[in-house]
């Protein structure tokens, strides 16, 4: 009986040890972004765990920033058109690759889906570089968007071709031959079925544009600057705690995004 | 009426048109651009010779790869007893656990590193713990050094491995488990001998995407190593606005690339290979 008590015990210390390994785990995973959310409302001059006293004080700072304010604009409003864009350019080249058999359908995949493929830094280095033969790279808003589209296009094509490619091919044949036109059956019926893929394209477009760094620190200028980028150029140069303040609005809006995602498609995009 | 052919092109156009100019052409120009250099004519490999003779380039591309390995190493240890510890859990505690698992994906690269400024500056808590155990004398900086770099990546990575991991223990139906206890396995046996072997197609898929992404990444190493730990992600951004020396740049971006795609290739090699022994 001893062997089965010596058993017993090792199963509950390996409970008990992998319980602790999870925590563990979780803490280093969630630690560093719950601690910046409460130093955030600290009332001290200098960022200080746990805080002497709890104020808003750097929010109120936050708010005053002229570079705040105009960052986040420009990031929402990039965003915003690069998705949308995004969108529309990734539906449309799904449905060729979903459905058409064409010659040139590896060179069309190979070539829309090549950023994956490529270090983002390495894109956007590629880019600018390109915007200063050319004498473009001041141009910062609309090469941004430019920018951003390409990143996030190939998100949009293989969410929305593997929810096309799901589909069943004979509702479209029905829509048709009941005398509905190609356009209309596109409409209809060929939206509405890929429209999960669709939703999942567009968050995961959304949030790579509204977050991305190593890409819109080669096309950011004093035209146009998005707020990650300007933020991290502030924690370079100053230890106050205004990016703590920046760092909880920006959970705010990723906490709405995830909350909008959890709701519609399911957490499983991420996956 | 167009063709089938004709559609499809029209279809394609848009999208293939604006990456191809915005990201396919410039890559090229500028990968190619390493072959160049402003003080030679035609084609050299004076860009290459420079970065093998700078002490600065050999050691990013060793770094690169040395914290690309120890973050998957990590990512590996911490990932095992979350995945198994999400897949053990109830179904309403895993509906607890998996937003808290898939909400840091989603959380901007910066807002990540700042968390780990705030640790670990001089009087952050990491210290203020380390200084109150008595442990250390006076704050260790760690902060600017390939131990946050390698911290914050790990931490950037590890949903990645977890959700790799639980794809594959997930199939495995955990009576697998019960059975190899209830003919006399001990939990360590059954740990090294079922677990671990059903988890390997995870866990090659896990390692394969964390060690790429590590590789890639520009955010965290930037702004947790700064100048003083440069991988050749943040050797680009360097060479291209500190001495703007565009060419070394190149080569960079080139070596970065062959790495990169090296990567893939394995990836999808191995994905294969994995595949047909599990079918």
């Amino acid at each position: 009986m001893s062997s089965s008590r010596a058993e017993n015990a090792l199963l509950v210390a390996g409970k008990t040890l992998s319980v602790a390994m999870m925590v563990a785990g979780f803490l280093f995973l969630l630690g560093p972004i719950v601690i910046v959310v409460i130093s955030s409302f600290t009332s001290a001059s200098y960022l200080t765990f746990p805080p002497p006293e709890f104020s808003l004080r750097w929010y109120y700072e936050v708010f005053s920033l002229s570079w705040f304010s105009r960052s986040i604009v420009t990031s929402f409003v990039i965003a915003i058109i690069a998705t949308a864009i995004s969108a529309v350019l990734g539906i449309l080249v799904a449905r060729a690759l979903a459905r058409g058999t064409f010659r040139a359908k590896a060179i069309v995949e190979f070539v829309v889906l090549t950023p994956l493929l490529l270090p983002i830094v390495v894109l956007g280095f590629g880019l600018f570089n390109l915007l200063v033969t050319l004498a473009l790279e001041g141009h910062n808003f609309v090469n941004l968007i430019g920018g951003h589209i390409m990143i996030t296009v190939p998100f949009v094509v293989r969410s929305v071709w593997s929810a096309m490619a799901g589909t069943d091919i004979t509702l479209e044949e029905a829509s048709l031959g009941l005398g509905a036109t190609p356009f209309e059956t596109f409409r209809n019926v060929v939206l509405p079925m890929a429209r999960p893929g669709i939703i999942s394209g567009g968050i995961l477009a959304f949030t790579m544009s509204f977050n991305d760094v190593s890409l819109s620190i080669f096309l950011t200028g004093p035209r146009a600057s998005t707020l990650p980028v300007e933020m991290m150029a502030h924690i370079e140069y100053s230890a106050d705690p205004t990016p703590a303040a920046i760092s909880t609005i920006m959970l705010a809006i990723t906490l709405i995004i995830f909350a909008v995602t959890s709701r519609t498609v399911g957490l499983k995009i991420f996956a | 009426m167009l063709s089938a052919t004709q559609r499809n092109w029209a279809l394609s156009l848009p999208a293939f048109v604006i990456v191809g100019l915005l990201a396919v052409v410039p890559a090229v120009m500028m990968l190619a651009s390493a072959f160049t250099s402003p003080d030679i004519e035609g084609f050299t490999l004076a860009n290459f010779e420079k970065l093998w003779n700078s002490k600065l380039a050999f050691q990013a591309f060793w770094r690169t790869i040395r914290v690309a390995i120890i973050v998957t190493l990590i990512t590996i240890v911490l990932g095992y007893p979350l995945a198994i510890g999400f897949l053990r859990a109830g179904p309403r505690m895993q509906s607890i656990l998996l937003p808290m698992l898939v909400f840091p994906l989603m959380v901007s690269v910066v807002v990540r590193a700042y968390g780990w400024i705030v640790v670990l500056s001089p009087s952050g808590i990491f210290n203020q713990v380390l200084l109150g155990l008595g442990i250390v004398a006076s704050p260790v900086d760690l902060l600017y050094s390939e131990t946050a770099v390698i911290l914050g990546e790990s931490q950037l990575l590890l949903p990645y491995m977890v959700l790799s991991l639980m794809a594959s223990l997930q199939k495995a139906e955990s009576n697998l488990e019960e059975a190899s206890m209830s003919l006399g396995a001990n939990p360590v046996t059954t740990f090294f001998r079922i677990v671990i072997p059903i988890s390997v197609p995870g866990l090659l898929t896990g390692t394969l995407l964390v060690f790429a992404l590590a590789l890639t990444a520009f955010a965290t190493p930037l702004l947790l190593g700064g100048g003083r730990a440069p991988l050749l992600t943040t050797l680009i951004y360097s060479f291209a606005f500190t001495t703007f020396d565009w060419s070394a740049a190149a080569a960079v971006g080139l070596v970065l690339v062959i790495l990169a795609l090296a990567f893939v290739w394995l990836q999808r090699w191995v994905g294969q290979k994995v595949m047909k022994s599990y079918e």
